[in-house]
């Protein structure tokens, strides 16, 4: 390497850094501009992260595509070397890995993962040309293809340079590079002379140089911005708990549009976020609401907000996009690089709500929240009113002190098609002589969806009433029928500095029914399924009570594909109860319940949220399959017997299998 | 004071309003039990109003004022008030309709006499006057009582409209206008006349009216499509319109269009009688709606209290099939 | 120009409505109050003028169970200001009464304008606005669906029947009875109504006379169904049935082709 040569690759190397930090400018910006976020927290738990997220955990759930990835990837950390070795010797001089190994076992992965790499190019565009996956739909396919070409000539170039130089006469490099030395075979059988040889490693060294460099420049516009930002924002992901929304920026009045520019509202990590974005589409895949054809993708949402900061400023989505919504997480239970898409679409949703931009259903449900505490605008008065027709009182626990208080929520106090099971719980705790109470009409709706729906201000009236009507009870632990409620109650609440012991009633009944004050059905081996709800599960990682429950009672359970933490939501989340669903092509409950029947044997589907039972059941109506398969809830797992006066429990043997 | 009963009468192009033909009907009933006669105040005097009261009313009091010539619920109040104090009914007659509700209460104030609005049947006895009126959108009725002189607001529709009597003899007295028309602060700019649309409600032989159970907009698409495989016109009452989901012209109700078709499907309408003025004169009433205590039920010949939501798409399915008549 | 809005609470007649045992009252155990519809027309139509016209809004509410609530929320709307009046009457206010207690205070504050729903769902005595304009002597309009501002007067758009609609000119001060407001009630977010809860609303007194020369109500009865509808039992496939079959029987639609 000459020393004109030299500088030449310096005047490259810094003209190139300077474009990429040029072309970079306006993601640097936007940076600057966003709100601040806390994530410097916690740094072991972070690279904890980082660490699962090198050995591709999430990837991995796509066999294909992660084991496809983990070969680039790998291919890429070991190239560092080539690169190092390129760039370095003519840079500095008297710079060489040849001290550490570059010319035994580090030349030898070398030459190893350049065909690692390139099999895993292939692999690649195989998967986006002829397989084709439907997440993919929505990404720059064009994108991709340079990526693979500038890959492949930074790797052929690598191997041709190896290669002319062991053809130069460099024999001894040949001895650690076994693809090398095949490619130098293959030179001279072509006829190429040593000095051209040499005259080819040396263009081979500056077309991949130039590759590298082209490379370097390019990955500012396209998505492998990952290759460098992935690592940050798996490390500042987000370590909340992920029942908690971040609170809202203090809301400025704001007049103006609802474009992001400005990006007041979206902190450094949102924008970090939509810059790694890969358009990998496990987010898309996975959205019930994109499944029901609902006009959101959660990949397309966050490329539009992407192009909004990064390209070209205004309207970044429609308004519909981010009403579709169900809050579920799926999306983010999928991203490989952690990307948080609910909070965005939450930040964005207040925005429409402080301007009173929002559609007449959810008008009247935030308007009815606001005046009566549910969301269905009935008397706050009349809560507990199902209350009345049973044969024994429950204990008011605003006034007594109770070991369980039951939160039961609005749909369960307030719709009539639920009432049954909220009767058939009251009974069964009542026969199984626990101490609990209810708030009567002073509990309020918990605010979970509210705040979802955007509506911070409204979230903070309710829970701030239930918490200060629940600081004037006193209980051990609160039990909640809805998951909503559960999450809000152990999750929310702790940002407005309430703590609570909080279970869901599927934890209860098993507590009962493992200590014998409730004797579950026996079922007899009947196969079921079971659903989680996102609320539940994925939120809070109630998978296993409801599981034991089913199986206490005899039923054999099998689990649908979408189970635990990928299970499908039913579409009630996130406030989309609240709103018009005429648009969805197929309905996720109905989605959801085809996927169940596709067991084949399932005759129950059991539920563990009000809501869901009258989502399901309605479903299972519409699709017309009433005597294929029937919602059940958890509750009915559970049995009692006696007289309607004051009932006892029914012991094990003398249950029948009511199926 | 004397038995005699005063009418409102309201006229439009001349005509005398069927309503106010309800409350003469009323008034004669009252008037005849107190032995005093039926006072018909006519403000402006339409020569063809004036003549169809002729054998229905005992004195016709016209006014003629330029103020009169147009409603000005400031200038009727004035003559009303003038009138009233003059004559001193027993009980004063008003429609329930948009003069009914600025005028009945004004007089009544200005004149300390009791008011009862709403009503669907009056009586008296002696000095006791008692009516039933409707309450909570026609939900229940309530019975009131107040002493005489008063003032009664009655619903159209409560009372037969009444005929001229041949071997009645009516007398046409003229009233002074009082001094306030020359002065008044209210003037009328222009009448809107229902707009000329590609809508005929009034002439449809069948309409599928939906209500606010209909809950918002779309959900108004369903009920069109299903509206349309019947060969019906949509129409809707008035919170629908208010809130935007379908045109001013296809309101039905008081505010709205009167309505007389072959069938009238309602659906999430809950039957206020200010929506029931509008159709209750319809040969086949079909009403849908989840409260079975709904007012509409009282008009309707066939009900049911499923869910509107449910039972619209299960019938657009039948229509589907077969075709509109 | 100078607004005022007043605002009632009503039962919320929505859902099922009982007697109450004296049979003089509605069963309140289970029913909740709200503001009466009209009267949130009104002041939503206020504050459509308070924006086109730079009006400022005040409030009023007479003081009873949920009327800090009431005006708070008004406060949260966009109202400028709340008054809330003594209510000597309690339960047993009706409008003739309000609309005397309400005046003085009218007078003293030199409002230009008095907005209010056209009625009450629960007044049978006289609506509110034509006894506001009388114990004024106020021009007052009723039935108004649409309110613009004109020099010293406003434009008001009365719904007569039928469809037609009337426009008048009226001079301030006037009252008016609102039926519809100009366009949809807009949403105020909890935020908005997190900033006013919790603020004290004081009492402000009306010396008034109020002699209620209103009738007795004497009690309160089902209406009578001896014309009731034949009522369709079962789901709904099975009452789209029975009434495809009553259309086709009626020559109204023609029979289902299989």
């Amino acid at each position: 390497m000459t020393a004109a040569s030299s500088l030449v690759l310096w005047a490259l190397v810094l003209a190139a850094f300077a474009l990429f930090v040029w072309r970079l400018r306006r993601l640097i910006r936007a940076m600057l501009a966003s709100a601040p976020a806390a994530r410097f927290d916690n740094p072991l738990e972070r690279l904890r992260g980082v660490a699962r997220a090198v050995l591709h955990q999430r990837l991995l759930k796509l066999r294909y595509s992660g084991a496809m990835h983990a070969m680039i990837f790998s291919g890429f950390l070991v190239l560092l070397t080539a690169i190092a070795q390129s760039f370095g010797s003519a840079m500095f001089p008297g710079f060489s890995l040849r001290p550490f190994g570059g010319e035994t076992w580090i030349a030898w992965l070398q030459d190893l993962f350049a065909v690692v790499l390139t099999l895993g190019v292939a692999m690649a565009a195989w998967q986006r040309y002829a397989i084709r996956p439907a997440r993919f739909k929505g990404s720059n396919a064009l994108d991709a293809s340079i990526i693979y070409v500038l890959i492949l000539a930074v790797v052929v170039n690598m191997l041709l340079e190896s290669g002319f130089r062991i053809a130069a006469g460099d024999t001894g490099a040949g001895a650690w590079r076994p693809v090398s030395q095949g490619v130098a075979d293959l030179l001279r059988a072509m006829g190429v002379d040593p000095l051209a040889a040499a005259g080819g490693r040396r263009a081979a060294y500056w077309a991949h140089v130039c590759a590298i460099l082209a490379f370097l420049v390019y990955i500012p516009g396209s998505r492998h911005r990952h290759t460098f930002l992935a690592v940050f924002n798996v490390y500042f992901r987000g370590l909340a708990p992920k029942g908690q929304l971040p609170r809202a920026p203090a809301l400025q009045a704001t007049g103006a549009a609802t474009s992001v520019d400005g990006f007041r509202q979206l902190t450094w990590k949102d924008v970090l976020d939509v810059a790694t974005c890969t358009e990998c589409g496990r987010c898309q895949d996975a959205c019930p609401a994109y499944a029901a054809g609902l006009p959101l993708s959660p990949k397309t949402l966050v490329l539009d907000l992407r192009d909004a900061i990064i390209a070209t400023p205004g309207e970044p989505t429609r308004d519909a996009t981010l009403w579709a919504c169900t809050t579920c997480r799926a999306c983010m239970e999928a991203c490989p690089v952690y990307i948080e898409h609910v909070p965005k679409i939450v930040a964005l949703r207040r925005r429409l709500v402080e301007r009173g931009e929002i559609e007449p259903m959810l008008q009247e449900a935030l308007s009815n929240l606001q005046r009566s505490g549910n969301s269905m605008g009935k008397p706050a008065r009349a809560r507990a009113r199902w209350t009345k027709d049973l044969p024994f009182k429950i204990k008011d626990a605003r006034r007594d002190p109770v070991d369980v208080l039951w939160f039961v929520g609005d749909f369960a106090s307030y719709d009539v098609r639920v009432h049954e099971e909220t009767r058939k719980v009251a009974t069964l705790l009542h026969a199984a002589a626990v101490d609990f109470g209810i708030l009567y009409d002073d509990e309020r709706n918990s605010g979970n969806d509210a705040r979802r729906a955007g509506d911070e201000g409204l979230f903070e009236l309710l829970a701030l009433h239930n918490i200060e009507t629940l600081s004037g009870c006193s209980f051990r632990r609160i039990m909640t029928t809805d998951p909503h409620s559960l999450n809000a109650l152990s999750q929310e609440y702790a940002t407005l500095g309430a703590h609570y012991a909080v279970i869901h009633y599927s934890a209860l009944l098993l507590e009962l029914v493992e200590s014998g004050r409730l004797a579950p059905r026996s079922a007899r081996g009947v196969v079921v399924t079971y659903h989680d709800p996102c609320y539940l599960g994925r939120y809070n990682g109630g998978y296993d009570a409801p599981r034991r429950l089913i199986e206490r009672a005899g039923y054999r359970l099998r689990e649908m594909a979408r189970c635990r933490e990928n299970s499908f939501c039913c579409g009630a989340g996130g406030g989309r109860i609240w709103m018009d669903d005429g648009a969805s092509v197929e309905r996720p409950s109905e989605n959801r319940i085809k996927e169940a029947l596709a067991l084949g044997d399932a005759r129950y589907f059991i539920v563990a949220c009000p809501k869901d039972k009258v989502m399901y059941a309605s479903a299972v109506q519409a699709l017309g399959v009433e005597d294929r398969i029937k919602v059940r809830d958890l509750a009915d797992l559970v049995e009692f017997e006696g007289d309607v006066r004051s009932p006892t429990p029914r012991t094990t043997q003398q249950a029948e299998d009511r199926v | 004071m004397n038995g005699d009963v005063l009418v409102y009468v309201e006229t439009r192009d001349g005509a005398v309003k069927p309503s106010s033909l309800e409350l003469l009907t009323a008034a004669r009933q009252l008037a005849d039990g107190a032995g005093g006669m039926v006072d018909a105040l006519v403000a402006g005097g339409p020569l063809g109003a004036v003549e169809a009261l002729s054998g229905v009313a005992d004195r016709v009091l016209v006014a003629t004022h330029p103020a009169l010539e147009q409603y000005l619920p400031e200038a009727h109040a004035a003559l009303l008030r003038s009138v009233v104090a003059e004559r001193n009914p027993a009980l004063a007659l008003f429609a329930y309709s948009a003069a009914g509700l600025d005028l009945a209460a004004d007089v009544a104030a200005r004149t300390d006499r009791a008011v009862i609005d709403y009503c669907v049947k009056l009586s008296a006895t002696g000095r006791e006057i008692e009516a039933t009126s409707l309450i909570y959108g026609g939900k229940l009725r309530a019975v009131s009582r107040a002493r005489s002189p008063a003032v009664a607001v009655i619903v159209p529709g409560a009372y037969p409209e009444a005929r001229p009597d041949p071997a009645r003899r009516t007398t046409t007295v003229e009233i002074a206008a009082p001094p306030r028309l020359d002065a008044l602060r209210t003037a009328f700019v222009v009448e809107t006349r229902p707009a000329e649309g590609t809508v005929d409600l009034a002439g449809a032989a069948k309409i599928l009216c939906v209500g606010r159970g209909i809950h918002d907009k779309d959900s108004v698409e369903v009920a069109r499509q299903v509206a349309d495989a019947l060969g019906a016109e949509i129409a809707g009452s008035r919170p629908v319109i208010d809130n935007g989901w379908l045109a001013k012209e296809r309101q039905v109700g008081k505010s709205g269009c009167r309505v007389k078709p072959k069938l009238y499907l309602a659906a999430g309408v809950s039957g206020a009688p200010e929506h029931l003025e509008g159709m209750s004169g319809a040969e086949l009433i079909i009403a849908i709606n989840t409260d079975a205590r709904a007012p509409i039920f009282g008009v309707a010949h066939f009900g049911a209290t499923c869910d509107l939501f449910d039972l619209l798409p299960a019938l657009g399915e039948r229509l589907g099939k077969g075709r509109a008549a | 120009m100078q607004i005022g809005v007043a605002l009632r609470l009503v039962p919320d007649a929505s859902g099922d409505l009982d007697i109450a045992e004296n049979g003089q009252d509605i069963d309140r155990e289970w029913v909740d109050l709200k503001l009466n519809e009209f009267d949130d027309q009104a002041l939503e139509e206020a504050l459509t003028l308070k924006e086109n016209a730079g009006a400022t809004v005040i409030a009023f509410a007479f003081d009873g169970v949920g009327a800090d609530r009431l005006l708070q929320s008004a406060l949260a709307r966009g109202a400028d200001r709340v008054i809330k009046l003594r209510n000597p009457f309690g339960d047993g206010l009706r409008a003739r009464a309000a609309a005397r207690l309400l005046a003085p205070t009218i007078r003293e504050l030199g409002l230009d304008l008095v907005l209010t729903g056209v009625l009450g769902i629960d007044e049978i005595h006289g609506q509110l606005a034509p006894f506001l304009g009388a114990t004024l002597d106020w021009p007052h309009v009723s039935v108004v669906s649409e309110i613009r501002c004109d020099v010293g007067a406003l434009l008001a758009r009365q719904e007569t029947d039928g469809g037609f609609s009337t426009t008048l000119r009226v001079r301030l001060p006037a009252v008016i009875g609102v039926q519809t407001a100009s366009r949809p009630i807009r949403y105020a977010s909890g935020a908005k109504l997190r900033q006013f809860i919790g603020q004290k609303i004081a009492l402000t007194d009306s010396n008034a006379d109020c002699g209620d020369l209103a009738a007795e109500l004497l009690r309160l009865e089902r209406p009578r169904s001896d014309k009731g509808a034949i009522m369709w039992e079962g789901d709904a496939d099975q009452v789209a049935e029975a009434l495809h079959d009553l259309l086709v029987a009626r020559g109204l639609a023609k029979e289902t082709m299989r």
